[in-house]
């Protein structure tokens, strides 16, 4: 579209100047705590910054990346596969779930209602009420889970053990977003019109051939939404694993051992703006060919 | 909205498996909140003897304790005043940013766009953040907590706002603004009250983000007297780790706010989230 910007005219000069000033400083704001910041990043992880003040910064160059991908970093190999343990666990139970969860609770009913807002819930309590009360939950001393696991003779430290932790943080961060992936996909449900299901009822389908044939086609951009922010989000997350685990016990992605990095017993904000850089590319990395697939799969099925 | 399902009446397997699946999807989100509540109301010995067993007498002894222990009083009132100004700042600056873009009323409107949308996909550099916190004068107070949380807010607002605002007819702009009305006044009087839903769904995201952030009060802040709720009850988890009763009622206490705020509002909230990937 080439029209030129019109309306401004009918505004007096103070209006506009008013405009002006509301968008600029809206702008102002996402570009100084939003947008610097992501650039700055890059420049901080050439640095050895410590943050603390007095301390002198120097340019170390490469020095960072370095020490992470030789020996001198030992935990940071094991970290990258704690992530992708992470992700792709986060990703399919989370999809799953929610599109099992979004059948079910689609409907107009009571029930159905009810049962969506109390799958909304643990997103509204926020991710430190829900680690807590996770970590209640399955405290190794006493807890629903202790008592369940004692029955059938299994003891575990649960959130404290090297097999437990990670499927547990898993859990945990899939019951937090459950209900807003479930009601994603309820969206992309009710945007498929009646009429096909009724041709296709008419053709005598099967329920399966039904959810493969029609459904799951027409649903498509729902699927590249959830997809997507459940592989960004399990990639970039660490303030559940702050609470759960602090990254101990097989559970050091790279997202917590950045903030670890920068802000832990090391101090060194350099290496965590670095392992920043890294979850970035990894990021781009996996995000790029995940939507141009899901992308290309939408243009195939809708056109 | 049209319902999809098939108007049918079901048969009787059928019926058995859909309230068997009602039950369990509502112990899967209940169990874990339930549990908390029930040993809430336990006193310490009870728990200890039997932690799985209801109380026969409810206390509410923990309560008050935790409310004292954990001094709750005052990061509650921090929390609401981080989470209400953050988030309504954060909401008229959306607003601000959104009614030119949807009226095309400044050059490169859909690139201003764009570039706002890329924030979405940015995930919060905290390091780099810090630092310019710091130089700013924005680390470990008030005001600088507040301004710090408002950016996060920005995205999702333009969107939504942007998309309801396209919708209100651009005539009425121009009748108002030839009968004389100032930008201001017509915001605030005009496109604020019939862009109304997507405002409070705006509004209440980015309330509920700044009120559950543990994050930013473990980097931005030292002073304890200025922590909010979540590293108030995080540092109550992390020096009564046994206290399981007091520590229920704590996430209890500072729970219930939000909850309210989402039981009154859930019905807007959960319709804007299905729109989602239209």
């Amino acid at each position: 579209m080439h029209r030129k910007p019109l309306g401004t005219n009918l505004l007096s000069p103070r209006s506009r100047l008013i405009m002006w000033g509301g968008l600029g400083l809206g702008v102002l704001f996402y570009t100084l705590f939003g947008i610097v910041p992501a650039v700055a990043n890059l420049a901080v992880s050439f640095t050895n910054y410590s943050g603390f003040s007095g301390s002198s910064t120097a340019f170390t160059g490469l020095s960072n990346y370095t020490a992470l991908f030789t020996t001198q970093r030992p935990g940071f190999i094991a970290s990258l596969e704690d992530t992708v343990f992470f992700v792709v666990g986060v990703t399919v139970v989370q999809n799953v779930v929610a599109m099992l969860l979004a059948h079910r609770l689609q409907g107009r009913g009571k029930t159905a209602a009810l049962l969506r807002i109390l799958a909304f819930f643990p997103l509204v309590l926020g991710v430190t009420v829900v680690g807590i009360v996770w970590l209640l939950l399955f405290d190794p001393l006493s807890s629903p889970a202790e008592a369940a696991f004692g029955a059938i003779g299994v003891h575990s430290a649960f959130f404290g053990s090297g097999t437990w932790a990670m499927p547990l943080v898993i859990v945990v961060q899939v019951w937090q977003n459950l209900g807003f992936t479930m009601v994603v996909f309820i969206g992309g449900l009710k945007a498929i019109p009646v009429e096909v299901y009724e041709a296709a009822a008419m053709d005598g389908i099967t329920p399966w051939g039904r959810f493969r044939l029609v459904t799951w086609p027409l649903m498509a951009p729902s699927v590249t939404v959830n997809v997507l922010l459940a592989v960004i989000g399990s990639l970039t997350t660490y303030n559940l694993i702050y609470i759960l685990t602090d990254g101990q016990f097989g559970t050091n992605t790279l997202g917590i051992l950045a903030f670890n990095s920068a802000f832990g017993n090391t101090a060194d904000l350099g290496l965590g703006a670095a392992v920043t850089m890294v979850l970035l590319a990894a990021a781009v990395v996996v995000a790029l060919p995940v939507v141009s697939l899901l992308r290309l799969r939408e243009r195939r099925l809708l056109v | 909205m049209k319902s999809n399902e098939p108007f049918i009446r079901l048969s009787h397997p059928r019926r058995v498996l859909r309230a068997t699946s009602a039950v369990l999807i509502a112990l899967l989100f209940v169990i874990p909140i339930l549990y908390v509540v029930m040993i809430s109301i336990e006193s310490s010995g009870h728990f200890l003897a039997r932690p799985l067993v209801p109380p026969l007498s409810p206390s509410f002894q923990n309560f008050s304790s935790a409310w004292q222990q954990g001094d709750l009083g005052p990061e509650v009132v921090n929390t609401i005043v981080y989470a209400v100004s953050a988030a309504a700042i954060s909401t008229v600056l959306s607003l601000f940013i959104a009614f030119p873009i949807a009226r095309r009323l400044v050059r490169w409107s859909s690139g201003l766009y764009r570039f706002i949308v890329l924030g979405i996909c940015l995930p919060l550099p905290i390091i780099p953040l810090f630092i310019e916190a710091r130089t700013l004068h924005l680390y470990d107070n008030r005001i600088g907590y507040i301004i710090l949380h408002v950016e996060p807010g920005l995205p999702l607002g333009v969107i939504l706002l942007t998309a309801f605002i396209s919708s209100i007819p651009k005539e009425l702009d121009e009748a108002a603004w030839l009968d004389g009305a100032g930008y201001l006044r017509y915001m605030a009087s005009f496109v604020a009250p019939l862009a109304w839903p997507s405002v409070v769904i705006t509004f209440l995201y980015s309330l509920l983000a700044v009120w559950n952030d543990i994050i930013g009060p473990v980097v931005f802040l030292s002073n304890p007297s200025l922590f909010p709720v979540t590293r108030g009850v995080y540092n109550f988890y992390s020096s009564n780790e046994s206290a399981y009763t007091l520590l229920a009622a704590a996430v209890i206490i500072v729970s219930l706010p939000v909850v309210a705020l989402f039981l009154a509002s859930q019905r807007q909230l959960l319709r804007s989230t299905m729109g989602i990937s239209a």
